[in-house]
């Protein structure tokens, strides 16, 4: 009895018996009208649900025979896992988007009854066995389409539809046409039947009948560039039908084309550069689009193509046991994720990206928007994620080069436009935000938000990456979210403890070197997390943000594989992005912030991808193991790592981040965050231990750090904001760290890790004192500051003190590392970079002065408020910290011994070191004599520099803040903003690009229907070559 | 019936030509009552190559009676499978095409006008 309730044929009993019984409940009434539709909407989806179910448990597929034959004689639909996977899902969506579309609906039972025979339709697409089936469920699912596009009656969305119908006919006429072919070749219509016998598909008509299903379908999924009608459509119709068009439509078609995939094999290259090119181009044009339906549009396009694209190359590879993660992930994501955005798009009622509705006032819908985005942009811990690492991975394995870097730059642009959106609701809006939407209206874009959330643990688990530390992250952060109504303070209390009890638990585990970044950095982000409690004020978001960032750091250090690594590499960068984004002038630089960020990740997604080739297995010990053929992956993982550490050409996302962040997070960012770069830049150097070739390459990454610190502190000395000087100063810093981790010794190691440690203490005090500073004086500007040392004596001290540490000079723990690394480079005969080491120093020297003098010394300039000391919440954790450079500084054997104990036993086998204890080689190598030479040198330059500066604009008043101004605009003059300029000159050939491309959308239906056309017949040239339009052959 | 052509050849030759007019008319014709027209053409076109698939030179009606055994069906009945599937055919042509028109009509009341060239606002 339950079983034939639950059967999948009554799917189509309730389609379209709800489909006629609802004019007649019409007529008995509203109440009567609407149980109808929801009855017959709820019952087609628990049918597919129940039947689901079944599948899963029995392991075998429902066979539906109709008209008591078996096929081929009678039609026969399947529900199995796959089919139940893609009419679930879509089923429960289209009952929410009936939800969101109830204003629209209720009133009108044209459209409920063409809303069920369409859901119907798509399940019917799903399930049907039968050629000429699908074309009739396609016809269904079209004309319903077509008439729930006529809901909305302005004339733009009128002829918007009737260009789509003009280039779905004649799609559909192709599968007619196809169909009835191979008919005449085979004499079946059953497909499992034609799969079978696909051999005897052959001659001219045969393979004509097969060009012309596959074109139907493709064009179906609206292909660039025949794929305008589409975009029209998802501009103009009301935001659920779009919606439903764009993720239940196409699924729809979709799954015809998996169901048929085994006929196309001959195709199936043909299929992936269509699909290729769709992905590339749709988030191309994407770029220029500022209309928010049209955007999605694009957007869902191009996840069609990459779907297209996954499916057939997955297929032509031969890794069919990925196609479920990879395919189903990318469809799953796709359909709740763009669901959810067009919802929430028709929810807000915002037309445009540009438009002047900020989300800045409503946290709540700024996070489902992000949500959305972050699952739209393959990041983590959406499906989307889980996905195309494993797609990446595959194809990697197989070579497939070129389409690993189609697939990142395509993602790269759609994140491009997709987070343009997000940054411009950001915007702090003046007007008052008015009335929010009801919770009623916002209901199916939880839903859909759960689901998505549900949806992508399970990618996770299929990933094998199911661990329930990788996500404890996000669970402190869930938790702390529900708190968020508590005061400031008490919520900041709450995230430190649970950031030392979840990070503190995570750091545990972690092994080596690892654990040595895990311990430090732990400690780090606690300290300077508590200096935030120096704000009363709520800061709705921001703790939560901040645990899941901080916990996800001993969580990256702890993974063991590269994919956990990469997990928790991305929520760091997400949750950095976010953080940031919630500081008042940080607009603009989110977006640079993130899109340097992602290509960062890509490149780091490519190497690990190209070390798994390589050794087969994800594990991070391949790093150590793998052979010397690991160049490429170590380039590429390199590269990643630089551009996220800030090194020169590609900071240029740095300084705005730094410097437009909330000042404490700021100090996080420098001091705690920056290091993960640098653990990853050191566990990726291993592999570089392996070649000669390599051992260049490290050579060539000495140089990239040596030019950062440079670069960094000329960069430093041009500004005239000091919390950007001291953003600039980072760079330079972590240049060092670079040059002596490409030194690829023992001792470079050590002193990496030293200036590690060193650095973040560090930059911790110097941008707490700053932010201190600038919340009393309320400027960034040295012009507005200056002698405060009276003022702040206690900040005066610890800033000091820092620089002190950061200048190198004895007796702070800074003494040393510096040193070794000029020694150890002029040792290893790279004469060159000791000598730009040399001039590294003078210039860190100039702006270290720079900053005590313009801050501290010198006479308060007129107008200046009075400024008090700090209060002790931001003094105490600078304190910590300076206590810690001087615990460090007098027991050097703290740090070093466990580095030492850490380093040796993977190090020892790899490179050659002269088996001495760490302590001996700093007993060994005195620093002393390099100092002297490198402190003499910095003043003969500073010397110079002051005469050079006295025989110029200085000849009568020589004070030290005109020195600096004279050199800032000999730096201006001399200095042109190259990478930003070289970035900026990206951004626009890209965009007008996109410009040009998208000319080809002209918005006449018949043009469209031309480029209907001459797709397929392009297609048909592509697969058959000249040779098939010779009739004769 | 004597030598030449077969019947389905005919009807072959016709319903293709009909459906490659129907689509230059759909292609270059600006009213969009005559790129409606031209879709009805391509469809009956399609339709009639259709039926003439299923066609077997001097076959019969298969309906199994005294006058055709089903042995005999096999070999000289014309395949009743395209014939049914022309009937939905033209259910779905019929019903797409009235759809069309119903469009066509709601756009006329929009711009006064029924050339395509009206009806671009929303492109790139």
């Amino acid at each position: 009895m339950v079983a034939s309730l639950f059967h999948p044929l009554n799917i189509f009993l309730l389609g379209l018996g709800g489909g006629f019984v609802i004019p007649l409940l019409y007529r008995l009434g509203k109440a009567w009208l609407h149980a109808g539709f929801w009855l017959a909407l709820a019952g087609i989806v628990a049918v597919s649900g129940v039947s689901l179910f079944d599948v899963y448990r029995s392991g075998t597929p429902i066979e539906v025979l109709t008209a008591g034959f078996a096929p081929p004689l009678s039609i026969n639909l399947r529900f199995g896992l796959w089919e139940g996977f893609f009419a679930v899902p879509v089923g429960l969506v289209a009952m929410l988007g009936a939800l969101h579309l109830w204003d629209r609906l209720k009133g009108n039972y044209g459209a409920l009854l063409l809303y069920l025979i369409l859901v119907m339709g798509i399940d019917g697409m799903v399930m049907t066995r039968d050629l000429f089936n699908l074309f009739v469920f396609l016809e269904i699912v079209s004309i319903a389409t077509y008439g729930l596009l006529a809901l909305d009656r302005t004339p733009a969305a009128i002829a918007a539809a009737f260009k789509f119908i003009m280039a779905t006919v004649i799609a559909s006429t192709f599968l007619l046409l196809g169909t009835v072919l191979l008919y005449y070749v085979t004499g079946t219509l059953n497909i499992d039947t034609l799969i079978a016998e696909r051999q005897q598909i052959t001659g001219p008509i045969g393979a004509t009948a097969l060009l012309m299903v596959l074109g139907c379908l493709i064009i179906e999924l609206k292909p660039f560039p025949a794929n305008g009608w589409g975009l029209d459509v998802y501009e103009t119709a009301p935001s659920g039908v779009a919606s439903l068009v764009s993720v239940g439509v196409s699924a729809g078609v979709f799954f015809a084309l998996v169901k048929l995939l085994p006929l196309f094999e001959a195709q199936l290259g043909l299929i992936a550069i269509c699909g290729g090119i769709t992905f590339l181009f749709s988030n191309l044009i994407g770029c220029t689009q500022t209309k928010v339906q049209r955007l999605l549009g694009y957007s869902s396009i191009s996840q069609m193509g990459l779907m297209l694209l996954a499916l057939a190359l997955l297929t032509e590879i031969g890794a069919s046991a990925s196609i479920p993660l990879v395919v189903g992930g990318l469809f799953i994501n796709h359909l709740l994720a763009k669901a959810g955005l067009f919802w929430l798009a028709g929810v807000l009622r915002q037309d445009d990206v540009e438009a002047h509705a900020s989300l800045g006032g409503r946290p709540l819908l700024l996070g489902l928007l992000a949500l959305f985005m972050v699952a739209i942009a393959g990041l983590p811990p959406f499906p989307g994620f889980w996905a195309k690492w494993e797609l990446v991975m595959q194809l990697t394995g197989m070579g497939r080069l070129p389409w690993v870097a189609l697939i990142l730059a395509g993602s790269l642009l759609e994140a491009a436009y997709m987070f343009n959106w997000f940054v411009r609701a950001l915007r702090p809006s003046d007007e008052r935000a008015g009335e929010g939407p009801d919770l009623i209206a916002l209901l199916p874009v939880y839903g859909v938000a759960l689901l998505l959330v549900g949806a992508g643990y399970l990618a996770a688990r299929m990933s094998g990456a199911g661990q329930a530390w990788l996500f404890a992250p996000l669970l402190v952060g869930l938790a702390l979210y529900t708190l968020d109504r508590l005061p400031g303070r008490v919520e900041g209390v709450l995230t430190l403890v649970a950031v030392a009890l979840a990070g503190g638990w995570l750091a545990w585990s972690a092994e080596g070197i690892a654990w040595l970044f895990a311990a430090l950095l732990l400690a780090g982000s606690l300290v300077i997390a508590a200096a935030g409690l120096y704000r009363r004020d709520r800061r709705p978001g921001y703790y939560p943000m901040l645990a899941i960032l901080l916990i996800s750091i001993p969580a990256l250090l702890r993974s063991s594989t590269s994919l956990e690594f990469f997990f928790s590499w991305e929520i760091i960068t997400l949750a950095s992005c976010f953080l940031i984004a919630k500081g008042r002038g940080a607009g603009p630089h989110v977006l640079t912030f993130l899109l340097f960020s992602l290509v960062s990740a890509f490149f780091l997604l490519a190497g690990f991808a190209g070390i798994a080739a390589l050794s087969g297995t994800t594990s991070l010990s391949a790093l150590v193991t793998s052979g010397p053929d690991a160049t490429v992956a170590f380039v590429l993982l390199a590269v990643g790592f630089l551009i996220k550490a800030g090194a020169i050409g590609v900071h240029v996302w740095l300084p705005g981040a730094y410097a437009e962040a909330d000042d404490d997070f700021t100090a996080m960012l420098s001091a705690v965050v920056s290091k993960v770069a640098m653990f990853g830049l050191l566990i990726g150097t291993y592999l570089a231990t392996r070649s000669e070739v390599s051992i260049e390459m490290a050579h060539g990454m000495a140089w990239v750090g040596m030019l950062t610190t440079i670069a960094g502190a000329l960069l430093a000395l041009r500004q005239s904001d000091f919390k950007l000087l001291l953003a600039f100063s980072s760079m330079s810093q972590l240049g060092y760290i670079v040059t002596a981790i490409a030194l690829m010794s023992h001792l470079g190691w050590v002193t990496a890790l030293y200036l590690v440690a060193n650095h973040m203490m560090v930059k911790g005090i110097l941008f707490l004192a700053v932010a201190g500073i600038i919340w009393r004086t309320g400027t960034r500007d040295f012009a507005g500051t200056g002698g405060l040392a009276r003022a702040m004596p206690v900040s005066f001290v610890l800033v000091a003190f820092a620089i002190l540490s950061m200048s190198g000079l004895p007796p702070l723990m800074g003494f040393g590392g510096k040193w070794l690394l000029l020694s150890a480079m002029a040792e290893k005969g790279w004469t060159w970079l000791a000598l730009a080491g040399l001039v590294a120093t003078f210039l860190g020297f100039l702006y270290m002065i720079r900053l005590v003098a313009g801050l501290f010394l010198g006479v308060p300039p007129a107008g200046q408020a009075r400024a008090r000391e700090v209060p002790p919440t931001l003094i105490a954790p600078q304190l910590l910290l300076a206590a810690g450079i001087l615990v460090l500084s007098l027991y050097p054997k703290l740090l070093m011994d466990p580095v030492s104990a850490a380093i040796d036993p993977q190090f020892a086998a790899t490179l050659v070191w002269e088996g001495k204890s760490l302590y001996t080689i700093y007993g060994y190598w005195n620093p002393t004599p390099v100092m002297i030479a490198a402190v003499a040198a910095a003043a003969v330059l500073g010397i110079a520099a002051w005469l050079v500066y006295r025989g110029g604009a200085g000849r009568r008043t020589g004070s030290l803040s005109r020195f600096y101004g004279y050199y800032r605009s000999v730096l201006e003059r001399s200095l042109p903003p190259v990478a930003t300029g070289f970035w900026n000159g990206v951004t626009g050939a890209t965009l007008a690009a996109a410009a040009t491309v998208r000319l080809l959308y002209t918005g006449n239906g018949q043009t469209y229907a031309l480029y209907v056309l001459v797709y397929f017949l392009a297609l048909y040239a592509a697969s058959l070559g000249p040779a098939g339009f010779w009739v004769g052959s | 019936m004597t030598t030449g052509l077969p019947v389905s050849t005919i009807l072959l030759i016709t319903g293709f030509c009909l459906a490659l007019i129907g689509l230059w008319g759909m292609l270059t014709h600006r009213n969009i009552m005559r790129i409606i027209i031209g879709f009805a053409l391509i469809d009956t076109g399609l339709h009639i190559v259709m039926v003439a698939t299923g066609y077997i030179t001097g076959g019969t009606a298969p309906i199994i009676d005294r006058a055709l055994t089903t042995a005999a069906a096999t070999e000289r009945a014309i395949d009743p499978i395209p014939s049914a599937l022309v009937v939905t055919a033209i259910v779905i042509g019929f019903s797409v095409t009235a759809v069309m028109l119903g469009f066509a009509i709601r756009l006329y009341a929009a711009r006064k006008t029924l050339s395509i060239d009206a009806f671009t606002e929303s492109k790139w």
